[in-house]
């Protein structure tokens, strides 16, 4: 604190005085340096009067000083014996250390010395097995003796041990070769004698003497031959069937299937014993040789196939219809025989399938036990390209192309067949059309699906959409875009439609014929869009069924290709739609209009006379009703369920268009208003007695029309518009109002005017 | 799940090895596979994209060559909006069955379907058999779009899926039009484009 204060006023006090010229200056120079006096000055004093207390204090200090001299003795002392403490420690550790380095290495000599006595008695020990024929024994000393070190045990050779490890090596070596030879022999021997003891023997002393591969080469041979010979025989026996055989039919699928299920089964049954001998991983290597060899003997079941089916004959016939879209190229194929022929490849696909996917399972699981993260996905790549590039892959590949051409062609031949003799059954709205060609779209599909193949089932969903598309909803579109003709007398042509359906025949008159095509046609459109939403869901449940475990791409794939098979049924509405509005265009229109302008002959301008006159003699709305009511009852007979109620639905809206316009046109009264709600009462009466649903709401805006001619007089409209609406919904515009309002005779305009709306 | 404007099926055919699978891995996933085998049957890859701010997603099948796979991939032509004819302009034998291929497309497809032909592999300019204007030429005469790319330097393979999106979108646009006229009343196969757009949301 002194010192800073010092620092601050040393400028001007000391070094600066020279520099003190002005008066001013010197003044104020003398002013702080007397303030500092009187702080210094200030200091001492308080310096002063603690004199007294710190002499004290220096006194107690005396006293201590001579302990602390000691205390500094004995410190030194205690530091010297520490310091010599350590260093002995050291000394101990580094011996203990040395002691450690020694055990080590007796350790490492007595094992050199027990190796060397090893080496010794499996040189002697491997003579004596060898010449006992005891080679899993001779196998065990070759064994031990490849698991020594080699260079560590020659080096021990100064100490005199050399002639004597070096002849033991090379007895070993000669072992070994001898022992090698000898294993391949006796193995070819027992594989040549069939003798399965010893090669199972022999072959578990492969991988002991380091013949990993060759050992499972040989061995995959040897069940290779016998994979052969089974099956040969197997195709053999299946040559010799005769048509009456319950499995004549399906006979090479289940050679191959006995082929796969004969491989699936060594691979079962020698699997343990692979992974015991070999190690986790080989499995694979066996499985490939395998392969070859159901690769060879499924070409010859395939050659046998085809020769005894006829398969390319009837490949090559299809394939040359199908280019020159022949009319009558069914003609030449019995529909059976390819049915039957067609069955039999889905089924061969099915087996190879499930067998592939074993396959699979089997290589990957056995490598999943020996190998982690990427070394075993590079095997599981190793197992997939192997698989998707053997040939019995190839050869269900081909025969997959050539069923889907087939099966395209079969669909759609008998989709054709089945729209050419299409007949009308008596007592349905629908033709035979219909339910033929869903029936054999179905049955293809399905019969794709249980092929397994997800490339040949979305194929199939795609021909079958294609065929459903173009030659079944093309035909009925096109019956349907002819038109319903409107004749003059439309009574007559209501009745003669109604009973050319109900007789069940065409009538000789082409106005008839054309009506029931066009009424028939759009029947089977919507039966077909409703069939072809279940064919979709029912196949996508099975697809989902049997796919559930494959890979996201495939089931993306499957569940686009249903898809769009589901997405013809919007294309078969629109055959629908289309054909309801050729209905209300040239059936309904021209019907419901000359009948609802009977409306405008009847006077809504009436007396009290007039009012009870037409209680009891009714101007309009029966016959009104009874007209409507013959015109609908014509066209339910003919109309299938929901198509009837469509064009119920469409009169309806006929009848209300209609009806708006002739009111419109109309004067009224307050009697002729009462009357019209009549006559709107009956009318919607009838209407709901005939539809299902409800018609209300379509009259809405007729019924309010009602209620404003029914007014008594102009103001009362407030009394239900606006915040009096309650749960009224007006459908009609201010404008409207007013403009109906008008239409009452009694009603001034004026005051029409003065609404506020 | 995500919303989408329209969905337009793209289908690529041609001779294998001509670089197929590799123009669709660039467009997709940005990347030139090494090495892939050959392509089994029939694969499948949805890539979203977006034409004047909406979302248009495509659905793009990509074909095996091999004439095994032939029926299989041949049922995909008839809903496809598109179709892309791929050779490879450094093999005189792909171009030279492009023909055939072309058979195929009027025999199975639609016949309004929009169709490019695609010269690939032009990052090769040593290896080039197939001049540009030769296989210009070609297209025209069959009516198609005709482009040149590569799929190992990704030179026009964006640009040919971009304008393809953008021409059906067009295409789809005009459609809705015509519907709301009320003359979508046509013999053939019309509305796949805008009854597609409702389709395959999983
Ligand atoms: N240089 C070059 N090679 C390509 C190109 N596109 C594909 N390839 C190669 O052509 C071969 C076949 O390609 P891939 O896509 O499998 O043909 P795909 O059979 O038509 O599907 C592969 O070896 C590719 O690496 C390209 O643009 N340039
Ligand atoms: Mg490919």
């Amino acid at each position: 604190m002194a010192a800073s204060r010092s620092d601050a006023t040393s400028l001007p006090t000391f070094d600066g005085v020279e520099n003190l010229i002005t008066m001013t200056d010197i003044q104020k120079a003398f002013d702080e340096l007397c303030v500092e006096e009187e702080s210094m000055n200030g200091e001492l004093d308080n310096l002063l009067e603690h004199q007294t207390a710190l002499e004290n204090k220096m006194s107690g200090l005396h006293k201590i000083l001579p302990n602390l001299q000691i205390l500094e003795t004995d410190s030194k002392q205690l530091s010297s014996m520490v310091s010599f403490t350590s260093t002995l420690a050291e000394n101990v550790s580094s011996k203990v250390r040395q002691l450690d380095v020694a055990k080590s290495q007796v350790t490492a000599c007595i094992t050199r010395v027990e190796d060397i006595l090893d080496l010794k008695f499996c040189t002697d020990g491997v003579q004596t097995a060898l010449q006992n024929e005891d080679y899993e024994k001779a196998t065990g000393h070759v064994h031990r003796f490849r698991s020594l070190d080699e260079n560590i045990l020659r080096m021990s050779e100064e100490s005199g041990e050399g002639s004597t490890l070096d002849s033991s090596f090379r007895l070993l070596q000669e072992a070994e070769e001898k022992l090698k030879s000898i294993v391949n022999t006796k193995f070819d021997a027992a594989v040549h004698s069939g003798d399965f003891a010893s090669i199972e023997r022999f072959f578990k002393i492969f991988p002991l003497i380091g013949l990993h591969e060759e050992g499972l080469t040989k061995f995959g041979k040897f069940l290779s031959s016998q994979i052969a010979e089974k099956s040969r025989g197997n195709l053999m026996i299946a040559e010799s069937v005769t048509h009456k055989d319950k499995n004549a039919n399906v006979i090479y699928a289940e050679t191959a299937t006995q082929l796969f299920e004969s491989i699936a089964n060594i691979i079962e049954v020698r699997q343990p014993l692979i992974e015991t001998y070999f190690g986790s991983g080989k499995l694979f290597s066996l499985m490939k040789i395998l392969q070859k060899e159901c690769d060879r003997q499924v070409r010859q079941i395939l050659e046998k196939f085809k020769l005894k089916r006829d398969f390319d004959a009837v490949v090559q016939q299809v394939q040359q219809n199908a280019v020159f879209h022949r009319p009558s190229a069914t003609e030449k194929f019995d529909p059976k025989v390819l049915d039957v022929l067609l069955s039999e490849v889905v089924l061969l696909n099915t087996r190879t399938e499930l067998f592939l996917r074993f396959f699979r399972r089997r290589a990957v699981g056995d490598m999943e036990s020996a190998y982690s993260n990427d070394d075993l996905k590079e095997k599981i790549k190793e197992i997939d390209k192997f698989i998707s590039n053997c040939d019995l892959n190839r050869l269900m590949q081909e025969l997959i192309g050539n069923y889907i051409m087939m099966e395209e062609f079969f669909m759609r031949e008998m989709v054709l067949k089945a729209v050419s003799m299409d007949t009308v059954e008596e007592s349905s709205h629908t033709s035979s059309m219909v339910d033929d060609s869903f029936y054999i779209v179905k049955k293809c599909v399905r019969r794709a699906v249980s092929s397994s193949s997800v490339d040949g089932i979305c194929a199939m969903l795609n021909h079958a959409s294609t065929v459903l598309e173009q030659d079944f909803r093309e035909v009925l579109f096109s019956r349907v875009r002819a038109g319903f003709p409107s004749g003059f007398d439309l009574t007559q042509a209501y009745n003669m439609v109604q009973s050319s359906i109900q007789q069940g025949k065409l009538q000789s008159s082409d106005q008839e014929k054309a009506k029931t095509t066009f009424l028939v046609a759009m029947n089977n459109a919507e039966v077909s869009c409703e069939y072809c939403k279940s064919l979709k869901s029912n196949i996508e449940e099975e697809v989902l069924r049997s796919f559930s475990k494959s890979s996201e791409q495939s089931k993306a794939k499957l569940q686009s290709c249903v898809t769009d098979l589901g997405n013809v049924a919007v294309r078969l509405k629109e055959v629908v739609d289309f054909g309801v509005s050729q209905l209300r265009s040239s059936a309904i229109k021209p019907r419901i209009k000359p009948l609802t302008d009977a409306f405008l002959s009847t006077s809504h301008n009436i007396s009290e006379d007039d009012f009870s006159n037409y209680e009891a003699n009714d101007p309009w709305v029966q016959n009104y009703i009874l007209q409507i009511d013959n015109m609908l009852a014509t066209f339910k007979s003919a109309l299938s369920t929901e198509n009837y109620d469509t064009f119920v639905s469409q009169v309806t809206t006929e009848v209300t268009f209609q009806l708006e316009k002739a009111v419109l046109k109309t004067s009224f009264n307050r009697l002729g208003g009462l009357q019209f709600d009549k006559e709107l009462r009956a009318l919607v009466g009838y209407l709901s007695s005939v539809t299902t649903w409800t018609i209300r709401d379509k009259f809405a805006r007729l019924t309010q029309m009602a209620t404003i001619l029914n007014l008594e007089r102009v103001n009362e409209l407030l009394d239900y518009w606006g915040p009096n609406s309650g749960p009224l919904t007006w459908r009609l515009t201010p404008t409207e109002v007013r403009n109906i309002l008008s239409l009452r005779v009694d009603f001034r305009s004026e005051e029409i005017k003065k609404l506020k709306l | 799940m995500d919303d989408y404007k329209y969905l337009f099926k793209v289908v690529l055919i041609g001779e294998a090895g001509v670089g197929k699978t590799c123009l669709v891995r660039r467009f997709t996933q940005g990347l030139f596979p090494p090495g892939q085998g050959a392509t089994i049957g029939v694969d499948f890859m949805i890539k979203s994209v977006e034409v004047n701010g909406e979302k248009i997603k495509l659905q793009i099948w990509d074909t095996a060559g091999q004439e095994r796979f032939r029926s299989i991939t041949q049922s995909y032509y008839h809903s496809a909006n598109a179709l892309i004819l791929v050779y490879d302009v450094c093999s005189q034998l792909s171009f030279d069955n492009i023909p055939h291929w072309i058979q195929e497309i009027e025999k199975y497809a639609n016949t309004k379907v929009f169709s490019y032909l695609v010269g690939n592999k032009i990052d090769q300019i040593n290896r080039r058999e197939i001049p540009s204007h030769i296989g210009e030429q070609f297209a025209k005469r069959y009516e198609m779009k005709f482009i040149e790319t590569s799929a190992k330097e990704a030179e026009n393979v964006d640009a040919l899926f971009y304008d393809i999106a953008t021409e059906l979108t067009k295409q789809a646009h005009q459609q809705a039009l015509e519907t709301d006229k009320g003359v979508n009343f046509k013999a053939h196969n019309t509305s796949t484009i805008s009854s597609c757009s409702t389709c395959l949301r999983f």
